[in-house]
């Protein structure tokens, strides 16, 4: 699973990277557009620690934001499951909401925050929220009717164990979108840091930005992606560990 | 006690049909009774319809049903599951009243469950889901029980074993089986309730089965019982 997503990502990078070079050799652009091969590797061995502990830093916003997401999604569908007033407005509210692009918000969050670690948290945890309640929200609203029914019709059913029963048929589909929600989060986080932030990932390819450094550029994104690879892989690894434990 | 149901009529909305049209019936004793009918003949509508089980039903039903003094009143059917996170006795231990559980005992050795027990719901066969869900059932407070295809996939024999041994047990409930074997409705089940199609005047017929309890012979054979069937169906 976690070596899976490793190998996926590496494809794809050394597809792309080998797609710029044949860009740059049959077009004959200039090492100012996109760096050589040799530059690229310099690069990458001059700044891979440094971006190392910036992604390291980026990453521990998206995981506490995607943590602070689930949490939150968890509770909102739980409470949007019933088909109750409540229910129905929690629902409408949050397929409505979800339509609109929140990283368009990210100005007036780092107007009223300020640049710091909060501000991108809020942002991180704003991105991948949505898409967690909606799933959550679907699963938790949907019986499953052939399980529920004993307990529902000899008065048993009480919301954790209505809970729980949804939960456990559907926890391949959660850890699913759980994984899925970290590069959301991840996303959110750098996006943030382009915008206003002063450290981070995104705050370095900022810079790198500025320089028009294509080969710094091109060396964060290696460490983005298998950094992200490998926690995807390690999210996945615990949803499966959880469903073997919870079925025996 | 008594079951009873007068001019019954059913139609689910957006149908143009309705499932059940002017059905009425009384079942006077308790006792295991069966629905019997052409599969899509109404049977499970009407189990649900007289169990409670058909949310807002006032509002696309009308007629009138009878339960007497009876006040819990159960559906199971076959394709019922148990929860996948532990193990059958966990289940059954935490469902079953305390002072069931000797009687839950009981019936898990009548029904040859006892090896199906440290397992997981999910890894049992067929026959051994459908005799687990209706164990559960039975350790509950019930007036009357629907049975719906509650014995599928169970050999003959077992079959045969449970249901008489449900006959000795609960003697003072209403059971109503619904199934399609014919023979086991004719020799078993003391009247049976036949559901005809809906164009049909009177759509439900009542035949007196053979309510066969074990070793005692029957008054009549059961392929009588079972002609009669038929031609009702």
């Amino acid at each position: 699973m976690l070596l899976r997503r490793i190998y996926q990502f590496l494809i794809i990078y050394c597809t792309g990277i080998a797609l710029l070079f044949l860009l740059k050799y049959g077009l004959q652009l200039s090492d100012y557009v996109i760096p050589s091969p040799s530059e690229l590797w310099q690069t990458g061995c001059t700044e891979f620690v440094r971006y190392c502990k910036d992604v390291a830093d980026t990453l521990s916003v998206a995981v506490i934001g995607q943590i602070i997401s689930v949490i939150f999604a968890f509770i909102v569908g739980i409470v949007g499951r019933k088909a109750t007033w409540v229910g129905s407005i929690v629902k409408v509210a949050a397929y409505n909401v979800q339509a609109y692009p929140i990283v368009a918000l990210a100005p007036i969050i780092f107007i009223l925050l300020g640049d710091g670690f909060l501000a991108r948290l809020l942002i991180a945890a704003m991105i991948c929220y949505f898409p967690i309640l909606l799933s959550v929200i679907g699963v938790m609203s949907e019986p499953v009717v052939d399980i529920e029914h004993f307990y529902r019709c000899t008065g048993r059913l009480r919301w954790q164990l209505e809970v729980k029963i949804r939960a456990f048929e559907n926890l391949n589909k959660l850890t699913t979108v759980i994984a899925g929600s970290a590069t959301l989060a991840m996303a959110g986080t750098i996006v943030a840091e382009f915008i206003a932030a002063n450290a981070g990932i995104g705050y370095s390819i900022r810079i790198a930005l500025y320089q028009s450094d294509l080969a710094r550029i091109l060396s964060a994104l290696f460490v983005i992606g298998i950094t992200l690879s490998v926690y995807q892989g390690l999210l996945e690894w615990a949803g499966a560990l959880i469903k073997k434990g919870w079925e025996t | 006690m008594l079951l009873s149901c007068h001019n019954l009529t059913l139609k689910y909305p957006h149908n143009s049909r309705p499932v059940l049209d002017n059905l009425s019936f009384k079942i006077t004793k308790p006792g295991l009774h069966a629905l019997f009918g052409h599969s899509g003949a109404g049977k499970t509508s009407l189990a649900r319809l007289i169990t409670g089980e058909l949310p807002d039903s006032d509002k696309f039903s009308s007629g009138e049903i009878k339960i007497g003094n009876m006040k819990t009143l159960l559906y199971s059917y076959n394709t019922e599951r148990l929860p996948g996170w532990s193990a059958i006795s966990h289940h059954l231990d935490k469902i079953t009243p305390a002072s069931r559980k000797t009687q839950k005992d009981d019936l898990i050795t009548l029904f040859g469950l006892e090896t199906c027990m440290d397992q997981p719901f999910n890894r049992l066969s067929l026959g051994q889901k459908n005799r687990i869900n209706l164990v559960r059932y039975l350790v509950q407070d019930f007036d009357l029980l629907v049975m719906d295809e509650s014995l599928a996939n169970v050999d003959e024999r077992t079959r045969e074993k449970i249901i008489l041994n449900i006959k000795t047990l609960y003697p003072d409930r209403f059971l109503l089986y619904i199934s399609h074997n014919l023979l086991e409705v004719a020799k078993f089940c003391d009247q049976i309730i036949v559901l005809r199609a809906v164009t049909r005047q009177p759509q439900c017929i009542v035949v007196r089965g053979q309510d066969h309890r074990g070793r005692q012979s029957a008054a009549q054979p059961p392929e009588r019982t079972m002609l009669e069937l038929m031609n009702a169906a």
